[in-house]
């Protein structure tokens, strides 16, 4: 081991943690007895990891991984995301349907086996549309979420690393923007742009859900600053932009990935909402919002058009809702709580 | 516990205010003046006069405190686009559907959710259990807009011979029941998995387990000991639905014809009626600000430790 000491807050880090981890574990199986095993075995790993064997940062992740794929709902949940995403991913590049070709004498065709979900009024193949569709919804989805986490954990943590009265006045700000009501404000955020395309969507998304992510992340690092590897770390003379991001930010990595998966369908479904009422991202360009609207007016005679695009919301929201709760889990089980 | 409510209230008092402000600063960056949205150009000098009249011509900070003043005098000026309706005719005309609407979505959310949530509690990994999950995640994830339109469908369409449900329109009880349901599907799921979550995990403490071993009923048990326990998380939950069933209701209110508010917004935002889309704004936002100002008192008296942590 070298002499150098930030090796030492580095271990200092992960001892801690490995502790806490235990603490928590064992607290646990009150709950459920199923976890007496796990905890013997997990303790035997974090002895093995204080005794400096494997590389801490490695085993806490594999844990992490053990743990999730043990979870079947988890599993399952994870599976039926990566599908969904493949089928948006793939089914355009290898579909011979031209998904703008207008072909009125194959209008509204009931799914069959040529076009599994049917035809549109346009005698569009709505199979290749849903899937470009869920691209769009995707593509406004991932952006959104991780501008809502690079907005929300900024906030969240400049206000509870720094504290006092600066924390106290942004806390103060935070609770008043609780009060604004989300469709609302995303659409007053619309109007104030003017036109509704890919980039306005992504804003006013982000400007009407961030909050949530931002108190949790103040949270979090006002934990996490209460602990000792952290005060250690002060002691053995690292700047506080060390300690900000090699101890606190770091630890709070695990929060941030289930938050994604938990941001993720809100802000999908947030769009699907805005696309329904006619705030739509323009033509020729469709979320599934967008076809769920299309749907909408033919609902009385083709009710699929409508059906589909919103099952495809439905599958998102539940995969990703259960892909959180096994993260949760398995990366911070002390979230339980919280 | 007079002190924290004291607080508690006077500390909505600046939120309100923050709140008026950010609206008004976000509708002062609309482009575009709902004068000049009309068909005929208005002449300079009536659009000076109308400039006048509204304060249109005065700094923002003049026009800032003027509507403040309006907001706690219940005056919230005329409707820009609509020329013979104040704000408050058209609030006071639409928004009662609105609560009501939501008020019996709530009703039918508690009256369905929480037995959903004790049953599958109670009867944990029993079919009961699943049935109860399967259908609360349904009804969790499908869109409301999917829900609504089935409903439409199914009963004006499909069923129409045997049931006489209308789903268009607001005039009458048999109106009422489908647009409710619709916009109480999710939180009603909300509160069965939240409520299942809570039991469960109350059903494990050692007090459970000392009633029962004391030889109490467990009908007892469950009334005295479980429900006490593991109800109080619902309460805090009532106050962000509060807020959904308001702002959820934009779409059922389409789906199904209501002349509620959320309908009306959208329709103010579209034809830049700047004061109704600022009151109805400021209008809901504190409606959800009094909401989780009740709950959070309410949750005080539950809870006492949960009083002096947050002000």
């Amino acid at each position: 081991m070298s002499t150098d000491p930030r090796d030492t807050s580095f271990e200092a880090v992960h001892t801690s943690t490995a502790e806490v981890e235990e603490e928590t574990l064992a607290r646990s199986t009150h709950r459920r007895r199923s976890d007496f095993e796990d905890t013997l075995t997990r303790t035997a790993e974090g002895q093995g990891r204080e005794a400096g064997g494997a590389l801490p940062r490695a085993s806490l992740w594999k844990d992490a991984y053990y743990r999730f794929i043990k979870n079947k709902a988890s599993v399952v949940a994870a599976v039926a995301f990566v599908a969904l995403l493949a089928f948006c991913i793939f089914v355009p590049i290898f579909s011979n349907e031209d998904p703008y070709a207008v072909d009125f004498s194959q209008a509204y065709e009931p799914p069959s086996l040529e076009h599994p979900f049917g035809t549109d009024q346009f005698g569009r193949d709505v199979f290749v549309r849903t899937a470009l569709g869920g691209r769009v919804s995707f593509a406004i989805g991932f952006a959104a979420t991780f501008a809502i986490m690079l907005v929300g954990i900024t906030y969240g943590a400049t206000s509870g690393f720094i504290g006092g009265k600066l924390d106290n006045a942004l806390m103060r700000f935070l609770d008043a923007l609780y009060g604004l009501p989300y469709l609302p404000f995303a659409i007053l955020t619309l109007a104030i742009f003017g036109t509704v395309n890919f980039w306005t969507m992504v804003v006013a998304l982000t400007i009407a859900s961030w909050f949530t992510t931002a108190r949790v992340m103040r949270g979090q690092i006002m934990t996490l600053k209460q602990n000792d590897y952290v005060r250690a770390a002060y002691a053995v003379g690292a700047s506080r932009q060390r300690v900000l991001w090699r101890h606190l930010l770091i630890n709070t990595l695990g929060i941030i990935i289930v938050f994604v998966f938990l941001e993720l369908p809100g802000v999908i479904l947030g769009e699907a909402f805005l696309s329904f009422i006619g705030l739509g991202i323009n033509p020729p360009k469709a979320s599934w919002g967008t076809l769920a609207q299309d749907g909408y007016t033919e609902y009385q005679v083709h009710p699929w058009l409508i059906v589909i695009p919103s099952l495809m919301i439905a599958w998102l929201i539940l995969s990703a809702f259960f892909i959180a709760d096994g993260l949760r889990d398995a990366l911070d089980p002390r979230m339980k709580e919280a | 516990m007079l002190r924290f409510i004291i607080r508690r209230v006077l500390w909505t008092i600046p939120v309100i205010l923050v709140v008026i402000f950010m609206t008004f600063m976000l509708m002062r960056m609309i482009k575009g003046n709902p004068f000049q949205n009309t068909e005929r150009a208005v002449p300079e000098s009536i659009q000076r006069n109308l400039d006048r009249q509204f304060h249109l011509d005065q700094p923002w900070y003049t026009q800032y405190f003027y509507y403040v003043k309006g907001v706690f005098t219940f005056d919230l000026g005329p409707s820009l686009v609509q020329r013979n309706q104040t704000v408050n005719d058209i609030i006071s005309e639409h928004f009662p559907v609105s609560i009501k609407l939501g008020l019996g979505a709530f009703i039918f959310a508690v009256i369905v959710g929480i037995p959903l949530g004790i049953l599958a509690a109670l009867r944990q990994n029993t079919a009961w259990d699943y049935g109860a999950m399967t259908f609360a995640n349904l009804g969790f994830s499908l869109p409301s807009f999917l829900i609504a339109t089935l409903f439409v469908y199914i009963f004006a369409l499909r069923l129409k011979d045997y049931t006489h449900l209308p789903t268009n329109g607001w005039d009458g009880p048999s109106t009422w029941v489908l647009p409710m349901i619709a916009l109480g599907i999710y939180p009603m799921t909300y509160f069965a998995r939240l409520v299942r979550g809570t039991m469960l995990e109350t059903l494990q403490q050692d007090y459970i387990r000392t009633a029962k071993a004391k030889g109490l009923r467990w009908r007892v048990v469950v009334s005295k000991h479980v429900l006490r326990n593991s109800l109080i998380p619902a309460v805090t939950a009532a106050g962000p639905l509060i807020g959904y069933l308001i702002t959820g209701s934009f779409i059922i209110e389409t789906i199904f014809g209501i002349p509620g508010i959320g309908r009306y917004y959208v329709i103010s935002v579209t034809a830049r009626d700047y004061s109704v889309t600022m009151g109805i704004t400021i209008l809901l936002a504190i409606l959800i600000i009094v909401a989780n100002l009740f709950v959070d008192i309410l949750y005080g008296f539950l809870d006492p430790r949960t009083r002096d942590e947050r002000t």
